[in-house]
């Protein structure tokens, strides 16, 4: 049984002629992991955003446990399905560091402990435990990139879908998050990769799906 | 047939004057329908309609607000004491929709035309450079800000909090705890902007180029002939049926 399904999906954006993504068939997997690769515009953000339903389909299906999209509310997807944007100062909403990785666990119900235990941890792990106090929206790119993914990955989410998520990241932090992103693919949570990062995408390994113009190019094991 | 800017701006001009002046509610229908006439006549997508449909339970809210208040008419609707709908409450309710909805929809009258085209129509028609900058500024903030809205109200869900679900207090709350990273951001972006501004040479007072130019074609006084004669004959109109 698939995780995530794609059923014949297509979006074209308002205002636009050709179609961002088109008729795309996919089935994703419990636990699998996939690196989405393809050309700058040939949709592979909005391939995501579709299977979040942050964006409707015009046609086709997305489907979540095999129930359509649309039936459940953003927060239950969210708590499902972890996703870090690739903008991902579209993410940041607290006013210091901690807050923004506590945010979640605090209303997941953790307690004030765990919540700073966890916390901790991750910011620790990617040598950001200094900077906790800060305003996230002053950090350096790669730093709220980093911020970003930790608030995701602290909620311990089914699937990650993680959208060129080493952009601006150092050599050592890339190295970081491939260590991270593989224990936690060995403990059963699946993650879908965008990224043009070839060695990152070699090193992560997994089913390779390639988009071109919208479609899926070639989708291999 | 391109339409000049200056001359859509007249029509809202003179459609948003006239649903102040008048209060008759004939004469608001009138208008009312007018207005629609003349999107259609502009070929505005009326799909935008469709984002109006909130604005339905607002109206809907001020015939009620209006029959409870205003105890004048006969009671169509009462409960104990309590006027629930009156005749005349209804009648002031329609008048303030249709005055809200003329508004509305000649607005929507400038959808059509590119933002640029309607500063530079400004520029024509002397207004100060600041006051244009004010505007135009404010024109291109204004997507801005709901996006950043919408996408960061996506992104606390997405981190699993149900706003429908929490409690009211909390809410409140999760809302504050938005606003200032909202205000920050916006305030960000507005000096990034005066930055760039600068960086490439903008100024103040000296006289600029632009690409875009705008001119009335022999259409747009054709057009203006026909407001002209339109608008004396909804003045004279509507003195008659006072
Ligand atoms: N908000 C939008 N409005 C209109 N068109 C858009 C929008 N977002 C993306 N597009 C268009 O949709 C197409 C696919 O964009 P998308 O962002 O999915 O590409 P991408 O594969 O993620 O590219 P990149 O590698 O640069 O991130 C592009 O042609 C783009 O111009
Ligand atoms: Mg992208």
């Amino acid at each position: 049984m698939s995780l995530i399904s794609l059923d014949q999906v297509s979006y074209t954006y308002y205002g636009r002629k050709e179609p961002a993504v088109s008729s795309v068939s996919l089935q994703i997997f419990k636990g699998e992991k996939i690196a989405i690769t393809g050309l700058n515009g040939s949709g592979k953000s909005t391939l995501a955003k579709l299977m979040l339903g942050l964006l409707k389909p015009q046609k086709g299906q997305v489907y979540l446990h095999n129930c359509p999209i649309e039936k459940y509310p953003l927060p239950e997807i969210g708590r499902k399905l972890g996703y870090v944007s690739q903008r991902p100062y579209q993410m940041l909403f607290n006013t210091t560091v901690y807050k923004e990785i506590a945010f979640g666990l605090k209303w997941k119900g953790k307690t004030r402990t765990d919540t700073y235990r966890l916390t901790r941890e991750y910011l620790e792990y990617f040598d950001l435990w200094h900077l906790k106090d800060e305003l996230p929206y002053n950090l350096s790119e790669g730093q709220k990139q980093l911020v970003v993914i930790s608030a995701v990955l602290v909620l311990e989410p089914e699937f990650l879908i993680l959208d060129e998520p080493t952009k601006s990241l150092d050599k050592k932090r890339k190295k970081h998050l491939q260590s991270i992103l593989y224990n936690i693919w060995s403990r059963g949570t699946g993650i879908i990769l965008i990224s043009h990062d070839r060695a990152f995408i070699k090193d992560f390994q997994g089913r390779r799906v390639h988009m071109v113009r919208g479609e899926v190019d070639c989708d291999e094991s | 047939m391109k339409v000049d800017v200056r001359t859509k701006l007249l029509i809202v001009a003179i459609l948003s004057l006239f649903a102040l002046i008048y209060q008759d509610l004939v004469v608001l229908a009138g208008l009312f329908l007018l207005s629609i006439a003349i999107l259609l006549a502009f070929r505005v997508p009326l799909r935008i309609l469709g984002n109006m449909k909130y604005m339905l339970f607002f109206y809907l809210g001020l015939i009620l607000m209006q029959s409870f208040f205003v105890h004048s008419g006969k009671p169509l609707l009462r409960w104990g004491d309590l006027y629930l709908l009156t005749t005349d409450g209804v009648f002031y309710g329609a008048t303030i929709f249709f005055r809200f909805s003329i508004l509305a929809l000649s607005g929507l009258l400038l959808v059509t035309c590119p933002g640029g085209d309607l500063v530079l129509a400004l520029v024509k028609m002397k207004v100060p450079g600041e006051i244009i900058l004010m505007i135009q500024i404010g024109i291109r903030f204004l997507p801005v800000l709901k996006d950043e809205l919408q996408n960061t109200l996506a992104a606390i869900q997405l981190r699993g909090v149900d706003l429908k679900k929490v409690y009211k207090r909390k809410v409140i709350k999760v809302y504050v705890s938005l606003f200032s990273p909202i205000i920050y951001m916006i305030y960000k972006k507005a000096e990034k902007l005066s930055i760039l501004l600068e960086l490439r040479g903008f100024r103040k007072y000296e006289k600029r180029t632009y690409y875009r130019d705008i001119s009335f074609s022999k259409f747009d006084y054709f057009l203006i002939g026909l407001i002209i004669i339109i608008s004396s004959l909804i003045i004279i109109g509507a003195e008659r049926y006072r």
